[in-house]
């Protein structure tokens, strides 16, 4: 097989929340449709396995331009990415991602988050952001920002009973995430306040 | 969460991703243990079980089992298929990272094997060697819950 076919360019990765995706640029080849496939090589590949590289099946000959990749990077160590085009017989070098890729430089968004008041009950309800997350819900009263309350939240599967307000007095609530397999927090959400006894919600 | 787990030895404290890694092992383990034609031998837990180690040296020895897996185990554990390859990869790069925070353990001298555990290490390196390398990687493999159990 001749490797007549220019590698992939502008390869690059789309880090999101734990969500890791490969993209590259298509190969434009005239009256051929071309596929794509992609090999990850972890650290321990690297120093322990003779720099071996690992294909992607799901990614392995597709015409996709884009790889979700967040299974294969499961730990937090450096990883090498590459990618390759096949049209019929002929196929490309290897496009290699410029740099390595670790998880720990996920970009962390704040988490969705609807704040209740039921009665006297302050409420919250987060964004299920996966598996990896958990969070810091700040809760206070207004104009009480000295006297804030903390509670960590491991999972996001259902509504988490803050405090037992006061009537007529108005809450604020803002949450952040915190991924613990990379010891990163994400930024603080917008502070939503709610009012006792009819207090009504919207997500933000 | 992703079932991060804080191990605390005295001062040292060691995070791992043990869901992560335990997913990953379920995924493959019977087709791993199916490739082990001994099964009447144990390289993790003969003569004495794991779970005979003192308590004050459990930092010690299991940072010794992460390196015997990380330096012995995993690289002779390639198999024909795609699918358990990834997932051999990623528990050893999770390993990889583990041992990393072992390593600061013990630069801080809080992760010491007293004699009786330093037997148990030689054991199970002489358990390993007594095999042919391949058979002897695959079991060990697929022993690794043995490890998680007694770890966790």
């Amino acid at each position: 097989e001749d490797a007549l076919l220019p590698a992939p360019q502008n390869i690059s990765i789309l880090s999101t929340n734990m969500k890791h995706f490969l993209t590259w640029s298509p190969v434009m080849v005239q009256g051929e449709t071309v596929r794509y496939s992609v090999e990850f090589q972890g650290e321990y590949e690297r120093e322990y396995a003779n720099e071996s590289w690992i294909p992607i099946c799901e990614c392995s000959l597709m015409a996709a331009t884009e790889c979700n990749i967040t299974e294969d990077i499961s730990a937090t160590v450096a990883y090498n990415l590459r990618v390759r085009a096949n049209a019929g017989t002929r196929r490309s070098e290897w496009g290699t991602l410029k740099g390595f890729f670790n998880r720990v430089t996920t970009s962390l968004t704040p988490p969705l988050m609807k704040v209740i008041a039921d009665g006297y009950h302050l409420l919250v309800e987060l964004e299920d952001m996966g598996p990896a997350f958990q969070f810091c819900v700040l809760y206070w009263k207004k104009g009480q920002e000295s006297r804030m309350q903390q509670k960590v939240v491991k999972e996001a599967s259902s509504v988490v009973h803050l405090d037992t307000m006061e009537a007529g007095l108005d809450y604020c609530v803002k949450a952040q995430a915190y991924v613990e397999a990379i010891n990163r927090s994400s930024s603080f959400s917008q502070t939503k306040c709610v009012r006792a006894q009819g207090g009504t919600s919207v997500w933000l | 969460t992703v079932g991060n787990k804080i191990f605390h030895f005295g001062p040292c404290r060691v995070s791992m991703s043990m869901t992560e890694i335990r997913s990953g092992f379920n995924t493959i383990k019977a087709n791993i243990q199916a490739r082990d034609p001994i099964r009447t031998l144990s390289i993790l837990s003969y003569p004495h079980s794991l779970h005979k180690v003192k308590s004050s040296d459990r930092c010690c020895v299991s940072h010794q089992l992460f390196n015997f897996y990380v330096d012995k185990v995993f690289r002779h554990c390639r198999t024909e298929d795609p699918y358990i390859n990834r997932k051999i990869s990623s528990i050893a790069n999770s390993f990889l990272s583990i041992r990393r925070n072992f390593q600061q353990c013990q630069e801080q001298k809080n992760c010491v094997c007293d004699q009786e555990s330093l037997e148990k290490l030689k054991q199970v390196l002489e358990n390993y060697e007594g095999l042919n390398v391949t058979a002897a990687a695959m079991k060990a493999l697929g022993e690794l819950d043995i490890l998680l159990d007694w770890m966790e």
